[in-house]
């Protein structure tokens, strides 16, 4: 997808953000900075599968912040602040995104122009927790080292009773440096970097950096890598669904479900290492094409999707089909139609919400929007309407498993690449990753050397529909709205 | 009745054989063939390729060249696989990977060092049994092949291997991912909070040595020089079967 930058006047970049919201089908994909002397905006449009980037040059560290009246700029905002020393004068809180042990002597990390104004002035990160008080009201601190085997991040639960008032999320510990890595290293190694963002959705994260790579050099694909990559992301699709919908049965307590859930996404994972090698998809797809072809092991990749269609039906019935199930997941966790669109929800949550958005509908990658199979969106917005969704996705994957593997053409699976990328452009991958839209934003320099990588992982539009939707709800629920969400916390500390 | 016949339909599914080789298509680990041939410093194809610059080519005894790969910073990327002109890196498709030195995890085609592995103090403590508190700083992969240690094909539980949700049960703490600064003061404490004798595994690459992490501002460089590791699993992320082995290591039970 080619990407026009338009630039866009400080004073008018909050009227223009809030009349492209207005239209239904137009997004936010992200907003970030370069240097720390501008804002980038990348706004989408569906309907025709553009996008552009707005660049507003900044002439001060304090800027008109943007969340008053785009409410889902807020955690862009934070970041800005954190990484860039950019402050959004008039955010309702301006909470830091990382911790403040996580780039000791390195204050806002991404930021390579010199301080404008009294650097001290507002930059402080604000780590503070929103109390509630109140007699009988009480917190609950969690993390970030979890009870079981999950990624760190710090909940504060403050209940009356057993009914959450209010969740504060706290991330960041996972911050590594990503974004900084990859405009460090040679890019034709950036690949391992960009797909270690979060890496159990590493073949969304390397078709996002090979499609951003490759929309600014011009590189065609070939046809067997275009089906092979469609395989992967739906392969990992496949895998994780089943991975969360096992997690929540061992949130629900019923062991049996999720023992043979696990033991089915074993089966998937086979299914990808069948294809790539790796279990999880990793270094498998490359800018040019994919590395390896698996030949003549598509057969059994095609009798084991058979296989796993075949023995989920009972497990995936039964979980539908039990009282309890429905106790515990109707009219839990709700998310409205209106706040799933404010907040610019992606993915899952989303389409549980009655958002009809999906990346692959809209944005060319891998097969898609050809093969994009039919999109499942509920209306509901509670647990429930997530879970529908996501066993839906996995029927819709396993059959376009199925269609691909039927319909895959022979020939070469990679291209050649040029030995430096075009100077001066930008790239853009916007991938369906199995937690909804995930966009790579690639800007090089004049001698094409990569000089800012952004990531926005879908959960970054995420986080914030958890802190919503588990208020109000029973302090045993909140695992439950969670694993709903199925959220990720090294794609968005990065 | 619908879900007993489905149960009895698919028998035992747990592996008997324990750690067993990787099929054909894993990449597994790459290994440097013993006594292999290195043309030497002029061509460098491999250490130029890996991206993690765990490759190093140097001069050996008599003319020769020695190649040594450090499985401690390795990704499995596969890449050293394809550009070496004399074939010295092959496939290991092993489970039984873990050790617990990490001078162990250096191979080299020049006839290796022995390294006797620390025998770990403790080992008749923990033989029977051992209680695991995992700590993850950044790696939801390997993460996520902890968890699935403990599914049906591979029940951790009957070695007697317990993951447990406190530090204070613990006997292990075992590691993942590549530890940046954020996550330093969270380790430190979970580590205070278990109980002496304690053991520290590090499982996975990132882990290890940082991975494609290391060396960056937020000093995601692993847990060297933080904790005292006892075993060390390679691999990014590390088969089910081998953070196994690791494990069952850390216990003295191989």
């Amino acid at each position: 997808m080619k990407i026009s930058l338009v630039p866009v006047p400080q004073a008018q970049l909050s009227d223009n953000l809030v009349d492209w919201l207005h239209v239904e089908d137009r997004r936010l994909g992200l907003i970030s900075s370069l240097d720390g002397g501008q804002l980038v905006t990348l706004v989408l449009d569906c309907t025709d599968a553009s996008a552009q980037c707005w660049l507003t040059p900044l002439d001060s560290d304090v800027y008109h912040s943007l969340t008053p009246s785009v409410p889902q700029a807020h955690w862009f905002e934070r970041a800005l602040n954190d990484l860039f020393g950019i402050r959004a004068a008039g955010h309702p809180r301006l909470k830091s995104v990382l911790q403040q042990s996580s780039c000791k002597g390195n204050l806002h990390p991404l930021r390579s122009i010199a301080q404008c104004g009294n650097p001290d002035h507002g930059h402080k990160s604000d780590n503070s927790y929103l109390h509630v008080s109140g007699e009988g009201v009480y917190e609950i601190p969690v993390g970030p080292v979890h009870a079981g085997i999950i990624e760190p991040g710090h909940f504060r639960l403050n209940c009356l009773g057993e009914t959450i008032i209010n969740l504060e999320i706290r991330l960041g510990f996972l911050h590594r440096g990503v974004e900084r890595r990859l405009t460090e290293i040679p890019w034709r190694s950036a690949r391992f970097v960009a797909e270690a963002a979060s890496s159990d959705a590493a073949a969304a994260c390397a078709i996002a950096h090979a499609i951003a790579v490759e929309s600014m050099s011009d590189i065609t694909v070939p046809e067997r890598a275009q089906y092979l990559r469609t395989l992967a992301l739906e392969v990992e699709r496949v895998s994780m669904h089943i991975n969360d919908l096992g997690g929540m049965s061992v949130d629900l307590g019923w062991s049996w479900l999720a023992a043979n859930l696990s033991r089915l996404r074993g089966m998937t994972q086979e299914m990808a290492a069948l294809l790539s090698g790796s279990r999880f998809l990793r270094n498998f797809i490359c800018p040019g094409g994919v590395s390896v072809d698996p030949d003549a092991r598509l057969g059994e990749l095609k009798r084991m999707s058979e296989v796993v269609s075949k023995q989920l039906e009972v497990p995936i019935n039964a979980f539908f089909d039990n009282s309890s199930v429905h106790d515990r997941t109707v009219k839990v966790g709700e998310i409205s139609r209106s706040a799933a669109r404010e907040l610019g929800l992606v993915g899952v949550a989303a389409r549980g919400s009655g958002i009809a958005y999906d990346a692959r509908q809209h944005f060319a990658h891998g097969l898609y929007p050809a093969l994009a199979p039919a999109m499942a969106v509920e209306t509901a917005g509670d647990v429930l309407s997530r879970l529908k969704v996501r066993s839906a996705e996995i029927v819709g994957s396993l059959d376009l498993i199925r269609t691909a593997l039927d319909n895959i053409t022979s020939g070469t699976t990679s291209s050649e690449l040029p030995n430096k990328l075009p100077g001066d452009t930008i790239g853009v991958g916007i991938v369906e990753a199995f937690r909804g839209e995930l966009i790579h934003l690639i800007f090089t320099d004049k001698h094409g050397a990569i000089k800012r990588y952004c990531i926005k992982d879908p959960s970054f539009n995420n986080w914030t529909a958890l802190a919503i939707a588990a208020g109000g709800n029973l302090v045993a629920d909140f695992p439950v709205c969670n694993k709903s969400f199925s959220l990720s916390y090294s794609g968005v500390d990065l | 009745m619908r879900l007993l016949s489905y149960i009895l339909s698919h028998g035992t599914v747990t592996q008997k054989e324990l750690f067993p080789q990787l099929p054909l298509h894993h990449s597994g680990l790459p290994e440097v063939a013993p006594g292999s041939y290195c043309q030497g410093t002029e061509c460098r194809h491999c250490q130029d390729v890996c991206p993690t610059a765990a490759i190093t080519v140097s001069a050996g005894d008599n003319g020769t060249y020695q190649v040594s790969l450090d499985l401690g910073r390795c990704i499995s990327c596969g890449l050293c696989l394809n550009q070496c002109p004399e074939n010295v890196f092959v496939r290991n498709l092993s489970t039984a990977t873990a050790v617990r030195n990490r001078q162990a995890l250096m191979l080299s085609n020049q006839p290796p060092v022995t390294h006797v592995g620390k025998q770990p103090e403790q080992a008749n403590i923990f033989r029977r049994s051992l209680f695991v508190r995992v700590v993850s700083t950044g790696c939801s992969a390997c993460d996520s092949e902890v968890a699935t240690t403990g599914n049906p094909v591979f029940d951790l539980e009957r070695f007697g291997i317990h993951v447990v949700a406190t530090p204070r049960a613990a006997d292990a703490i075992l590691v993942t991912g590549p530890l940046g600064l954020g996550m330093q003061d969270a380790l430190r404490r979970t580590y205070e909070a278990a109980a002496e004798p304690r053991l520290v595994i590090a499982a996975g690459t990132d882990a290890i040595s940082g991975g494609v992490h290391a060396g960056g501002y937020a000093a995601a460089n692993g847990l060297a020089g933080l904790l005292p590791v006892d075993v060390y699993i390679p691999g990014c992320p590390p088969h089910p079967w081998s953070i196994i082995h690791g494990l069952m290591l850390a216990m003295g039970r191989i």
